[in-house]
């Protein structure tokens, strides 16, 4: 179908004029391109590299085989880091796109103050992460925040300590995180739904379809390439969540909230141990591609099926 | 042809003892500059290093420091960076065993002549001195110190408990959090719940009880100490300090704990000396609490040592040799190191300056004196909380058991020690 | 749709909506509310709480009073920095991802989609892994501790975005459009101005939100890559964090904070409504 707008250079007699007189275009196609994919692959594979050395606090040449991956597979703080990442990014991603779609909706009931209440669930995505996670290190802490401000208006056997469980901390950057991000869900889905064809509303209508009914049967089904995009977005939001969890919980109590990005960054900086950091990076990169190659093949295959219809 | 070597050696010798005068004349004639890189950005640490740099100017100097806000990563992030840039600088901030560890990647400069010259190491603590001259030569010079484990009381806390007594041992220590419980002080241990605060309620426990076992399992990694009766008593006092504290402390600073600790709602606090500095500077008064030497088994003051330090890093420019030269005679003086531990509330490196004078708190002598006293009796021992016992990997690995042993109160002093010579067996 | 009466559905959304407002503001009403206190009385009471006297000064301290390390001179130069790396760095890769995105999209050449996975990949690569190759690449090419060098990483960084979010604004032009300019003799350049570029302002509006937003709250990159004065605002902001021997410097940091966030906030509540529109349009489909 685009096949009248192909560039690519077919072997022709006047090629090269032709090549000098595209020069600049293919210069603006090609210069930006390479340098955004060039240092990607490049950078990729320099990490892999550093991870087979034996470098500490500056890259250095040698070869240690899979000493730093064994080495950063048997610490309790990547075990834990892999299973607060499924348990982190399953739990996130699907909060804020409930959360995201349930502001959308209200949002989209007409109702008066819209720009101002837009603008409320959009502003945590202004704000950096350091700074939001500090202040949800207070409110979220028992003795700080939330739980004394009920146990001061005279609940006291109200409990909220998450912060300092164990089991529950991880939850905590579930809450800071879905509400830092959940905006951004807020505001394709509302993209969606105020594209959604009014036709379509009106017949659900005069079928007599309940909003409940509408809601499920009609617009929702409409909003699936939206949340698609929301999900990779969010995902990519949970892979790298990095200063939020230093401010919130910095990995703790103890080490219960570690996350890869955080013990890549530990290991490369903070213990100065670039091989073992390196290593951490590639794991984290290949969960990455076993989350996103599903998807780059579910793509593929749709994108076949409309060529072909 | 030996001839000629020896003309030549002769020619190349008439001429550096010709070029000699004119050469020092060059160097004396430079402006002397320095190139800082810190983490000191603000408040009592940032007006020190300010203080400095001014004295820096004063004898004519150029001073550029160039702070980096934010933890210690961030800093040698900096660091590091500059490094692999081929532009050090001319003197950075670097502490404890990394200051071996980074002198590996990148020339540094030997500063023996000007040690011997201001007879400095004999004012050193020898434990102290030893990481600063990591191949044998004076490379870094420390600049003021802290004990990590003063031991805090509240006055309010210990009249409810009605004693009077400062407690010595552990023994005192755990007899003292039980009468200041039963006196109506909700939790006698006012610490906070950070990695290093963490930290230090360990390195506390166990140098108390045993300095020697502490050297040998912490600083020597000595595989039969990590395991030894001593650690896993140390465990069982970290354990006890726990249950005395406040659980919704969580990871929070200790100084959000420092009202209720001056209004006994909380009793003991074993933090580092700065903790002075905080509660002043948060305006309470010195009335209200009182400064001891961390808990000691034998009686004897422990010392925890925490040194911040400048590492010197070669560069050619003979205006930044000249202004190192000036930088390490300025922090080995006497009145520089005065001036600078009064802004900061740490005491000073050597141990010859007079603490006696209006400058000085009550908690500064004190820790000068158990400084003295420990180091008489071979008591004063590197803190493995603040980097200075291991190298930043082994540390953090170290940590990563005491920080989870703190907060999850079904870990057995067992499994914490069995934990700990893991640890330092995969950081190895 | 708008109905007239007052249903108890309809109090039943306002009070969601109300409720859920107060939940996202909260942390900001903390920060607000510390920025009036002074530190020593958040220090002495607790980290949440009313202001018992107005500190007013907390404003005056954190633009132009508190010190960075030997100059007093508040957040007001830092802010200027990191106006300094992220405006251009904004501009730029919004541009380049803008025209590359209409590479991608409307003029097909061969390995095009591969091109557009790897830069999709590069939304995922963490930011901690990428400091050390840029120390690496900023060295050989002499631009470490400049701000041009910091504007160089954020406008190479941000072309993944923008690309991709203009690719997919861009697939839904329809190519008969193009087509016929391209009967007419127009070229590359022609068509992406006098076609597309007026077409684009949703989309644009949508990358230069997120592009200034995350530039100019960036902190690893801003200390490790600058040095003394250059640094940028959040490097002041932690400077306030970091003192030992001090009180945390929350009052007058809290401050801070609200100024230094106040262009992205802008940004945003001006922006919002674009954004949403933009949004949808370039959403990945």
């Amino acid at each position: 179908m685009t096949g009248e707008l192909s560039v690519a250079m077919q072997p022709g007699r006047s090629a090269i004029s032709g090549l000098l007189r595209r020069l600049p275009e293919q210069l603006m196609i090609w210069v930006p391109l390479l340098l955004a994919a060039g240092h990607i692959v490049s950078f990729a594979l320099w990490t892999i590299w550093i991870s087979f050395t034996p470098s500490t606090l500056v890259p250095v040449s040698g070869w240690v085989g899979l000493r730093n991956y064994t080495a950063v597979l048997a610490t309790r703080n990547w075990q834990i880091a892999f299973n607060n990442l499924l348990l982190f990014g399953s739990t996130f991603v699907l909060l804020s796109l409930v959360t995201g779609l349930l502001l959308a909706i209200l949002l989209d009931q007409r109702i008066r103050g819209e720009n101002v209440l837009r603008s409320i669930f959009l502003y945590p995505l202004a704000v950096s992460f350091v700074v939001t996670g500090t202040v949800w290190s207070w409110l979220l802490n028992p003795g700080l925040g939330i739980e004394k401000l009920v146990h001061d208006l005279g609940w006291i056997s109200f409990r909220f300590d998450w912060l300092i469980d164990r089991d529950m901390a991880i939850w905590t950057i579930v809450i800071a995180a879905v509400w830092q991000s959940s905006g951004f869900a807020m505001a394709l889905f509302l993209a969606g739904l105020r594209s959604v064809d009014n036709e379509l509303i009106k017949a659900a209508q005069i079928d007599g379809a309940g909003p409940v009914r509408m809601y499920r049967r009609v617009i929702l089904p409409t909003l699936w390439p939206i949340t698609i995009t929301v999900v990779v977005i969010q995902l990519q939001f949970a892979i790298s969540t990095f200063d939020l969890v230093r401010a919130l919980t910095n990995g703790g109590p103890g080490i219960a909230t570690q996350l890869p990005a955080l013990v890549v960054y530990d290991l490369m900086f903070q213990r100065g141990l670039l091989g073992r950091g390196a290593a951490a990076a590639v794991l984290m990169l290949l969960i990455l591609l076993a989350v996103l190659l599903p998807y780059a093949a579910w793509r593929f295959v749709k994108r076949r099926q409309a060529g072909h219809a | 042809m030996p001839m000629t070597i020896t003309r030549r050696r002769l020619l190349a010798g008439s001429a550096t003892a010709l070029a000699l005068p004119a050469l020092v004349r060059a160097q004396s004639g430079v402006k002397p500059r320095l190139t800082v890189i810190s983490q000191w950005s603000a408040g009592s640490d940032g007006a020190a290093i300010t203080a400095l740099g001014k004295k820096f100017e004063e004898k004519g100097g150029i001073w550029q420091h160039s702070p980096v806000p934010g933890f210690t990563t961030e800093m040698m992030n900096k660091l590091r960076a500059q490094i692999m840039a081929g532009d050090p600088p001319a003197c950075s901030q670097l502490k404890g065993p990394e200051i071996a560890a980074w002198s590996k990647i990148a020339p540094t400069v030997d500063l023996d002549n000007l040690v011997a010259a201001a007879g400095y190491e004999k004012v050193v603590a020898p434990d102290l001195a030893r990481l600063h001259k990591p191949g044998g030569n004076w490379i870094s010079l420390p600049l003021q110190i802290y004990s990590t484990n003063m031991l805090f009381l509240s006055k309010r806390a210990m009249d409810k408990a009605k004693a009077d007594k400062i407690p010595v041992t552990w023994a005192d220590f755990n007899d003292l959090a039980d009468k200041m419980k039963a006196g109506g002080v909700a939790y006698p241990v006012a610490n906070g719940g950070t990695r290093p605060d963490d930290g230090q309620k360990f390195e506390a426990a166990l140098a108390g009880i045993s300095p020697a076992a502490y050297r040998a399992a912490i600083v020597n990694l000595d595989e039969k100490a990590l395991k030894g009766a001593e650690v896993k008593a140390a465990f069982v006092q970290v354990r006890k300090i726990a249950d005395w504290m406040d659980p919704n402390v969580g990871a929070q600073h200790f100084s959000t704990n420092l009202k209720r600790f001056i209004e006994a709602d909380m009793g003991m606090m074993i933090q580092g000396g700065w903790a002075q500095g905080v509660l002043r500077n948060a305006g309470f008064k010195f009335e209200d609490f009182i400064i001891a030497p961390g808990p000691s088994d034998n009686g004897k003051p422990v010392f925890l040592l925490n040194a911040d330090a400048f590492i010197f890093w070669k560069r050619n420019e003979p205006d930044l040799q000249a202004g190192q030269t000036l930088m390490a005679q300025l922090v080995m003086d006497p009145a520089i190191q005065t001036m600078y531990s009064q802004i900061t509330g740490s005491i000073p490196v050597r141990s010859d300056v007079d603490l006696s004078g209006a400058g000085w708190s009550d908690g500064q002598r004190r820790t000068a004196a158990a400084l003295k006293d420990a180091v008489a009796s071979d008591q004063a021992v590197l803190s493995l909380a603040h980097n200075m016992a291991q190298e930043n990997g082994m540390t953090a690995a170290m940590i990563d058991v005491i920080t989870e042993y703190v907060k999850n109160k079904a870990m057995t002093p067992e499994q914490g020690v069995a934990r700990l010579s893991d640890a330092v067996e995969g950081a190895r | 749709m708008r109905k007239l009466s007052f249903e108890p559905s309809r109090v039943l959304i306002y009070l969601v909506v109300s409720l859920l407002a107060a939940a996202y503001l909260a942390p900001l009403v903390v920060v607000v509310l510390n920025s009036f206190r002074s530190n020593q009385e958040i220090a002495q009471a607790s980290m949440i709480g009313w202001p018992k006297q107005w500190a007013w000064s907390n404003y005056a301290a954190a633009w132009s009073g508190f010190c960075v390390a030997e100059t007093c001179t508040g957040i007001r130069p830092y802010m200027l920095n990191s106006a300094l790396v992220t405006i251009p760095a904004t501009i730029i890769s919004t541009m380049l991802g803008a025209v590359a995105g209409y590479a991608v999209s409307l003029w097909r050449f061969r390995g095009d989609s591969w091109i557009y996975g790897i830069v999709t990949l590069g939304l995922f690569l963490p930011q901690q892994m990428r400091l050390l190759p840029w120390t690496v690449v900023l060295r050989d090419i002499g631009l470490i501790n400049t701000l041009t060098g910091l504007v160089l990483v954020h406008t190479i960084q941000g072309l993944s975005f923008t690309t991709l979010f203009c690719r997919n604004y861009y697939a839904a032009v329809p190519h008969e459009l193009i087509r016929a300019a391209r009967i007419d003799g127009a070229g590359f350049f022609r068509i992406f101005w006098r076609i597309i570029l007026p077409l684009s302002s949703p989309i644009l509006i949508v990358t230069v939100i997120w592009q200034f937003t995350h530039i100019w709250n960036e902190f690893l990159y801003g200390v490790t890559f600058t040095t003394g004065q250059q640094q940028p605002v959040t490097a002041a902001l932690i400077a306030l964090s970091a003192a030992i021997a001090d009180i945390p410097q929350h009052g007058v940091q809290s401050a801070a904070v609200l100024i230094a966030a106040l262009p992205t906030l802008l940004v945003y509540f001006f922006g919002g409504r674009y954004f949403v529109r933009g949004l949808t349009a370039g959403a990945v489909k």
